[in-house]
């Protein structure tokens, strides 16, 4: 996998960034991604408080007032859960297609599919992390399956290269709002 | 740890039902003697939205978000970053309840955690 900012014409059409995208890894991202829509949408159907995974991925708002808790629930998480499916399935649309390929594929990212991407990816790592039982900073995981710790390393690369993706055209955005 | 945002933020009343003593013994002598019964909405108490360490978000990415959402610029995103990674907590923001639970929300959409709760008196 490999980042890189927009070219010029790329960026007259609103691209911030391509990301080269190998088969293997689309198969396993586009299968991740898969999982966490399925993860959700169970959320909405069983309440959260059961999976460790859905604690992290949807905190509670409050943490000694019970009532506020519940009523921010109440109110807030269908939209939530359902922007955090959408984030997933823009990562599975975009690269289902490429699992299906034989070769690497370039995926070019607007700015809001960038952000869907930096926080679908973000929501995965939640997952792992706390599938692999880390708990504090510096946590290596107890119950990591051979590879698992790999993938969540390399999606924190990718959603590092995603942040800086995303700061230069904030900065650019910003130098062009000063002048 | 309080944070800056939070030391400069206005007094914080006890709670909705705080007697307003003195203020509403004045509204009540300039309206001519008549009781206007104005108890405190609880919007008005003031609110922060803390963001709480986890082991598991980029530092990079939390500073990134700090600026993109709260319009902070990079020396202090980057500051209030360090606090949530150092002392585990920092206040982002305080104001009414309403507006710091968008943020909470907003905060959960980036993956991170992050709380409502009172200003400390």
């Amino acid at each position: 996998m490999r980042v890189s900012a927009a070219s010029a014409a790329q960026a007259a059409d609103g691209v911030l960034g391509t990301v080269r995208v190998e088969v293997e890894e689309a198969r396993i991202l586009a299968s991740l991604a898969d999982q966490l829509q399925a993860l959700l949408a169970d959320a909405l159907e069983t309440g959260a408080e059961r999976d460790g995974a859905l604690g992290r991925l949807l905190p509670d708002a409050y943490r000694h007032e019970p009532e506020l808790a519940d009523e921010w629930r109440q109110l807030s998480r269908r939209g939530l859960v359902d922007r955090k499916i959408g984030f997933a399935r823009t990562l599975s649309t975009a690269l289902a297609p490429i699992a299906a390929a034989s070769t690497a594929t370039d995926v070019a990212l607007t700015e809001a599919e960038a952000l869907d991407w930096v926080r679908g990816v973000g929501d995965l790592r939640l997952v792992i992390a706390e599938r692999m039982g880390i708990i504090v900073d510096g946590d290596e995981g107890t119950f990591a399956e051979p590879g698992l710790r790999d993938v969540y390393d390399w999606m924190a690369w990718l959603q590092d290269s995603l942040v800086r993706l995303l700061e230069e055209s904030d900065d650019a955005r910003r130098a062009q709002e000063a002048r | 740890m309080r944070s800056p945002v939070a030391s400069t933020a206005p007094a914080a009343v006890a709670g909705p039902a705080a007697p307003r003593g003195d203020a509403r013994r004045d509204t009540a002598e300039q309206t001519g003697g008549m009781l206007l019964e104005q108890p405190l909405h609880a919007a008005d108490v003031p609110w922060q939205v803390v963001v709480w360490n986890d082991p598991v978000n980029l530092m990079s990415y939390v500073a990134w978000v700090f600026r993109r959402h709260f319009g902070l610029d990079a020396g202090t995103a980057e500051q209030r970053m360090m606090q949530v990674h150092t002392d585990g907590r920092a206040v982002l923001a305080d104001g009414n309840r309403e507006v710091m639970e968008r943020h909470a929300e907003a905060m959960h959409e980036y993956g991170l955690w992050a709380t409502v709760e009172r200003v400390p008196r």
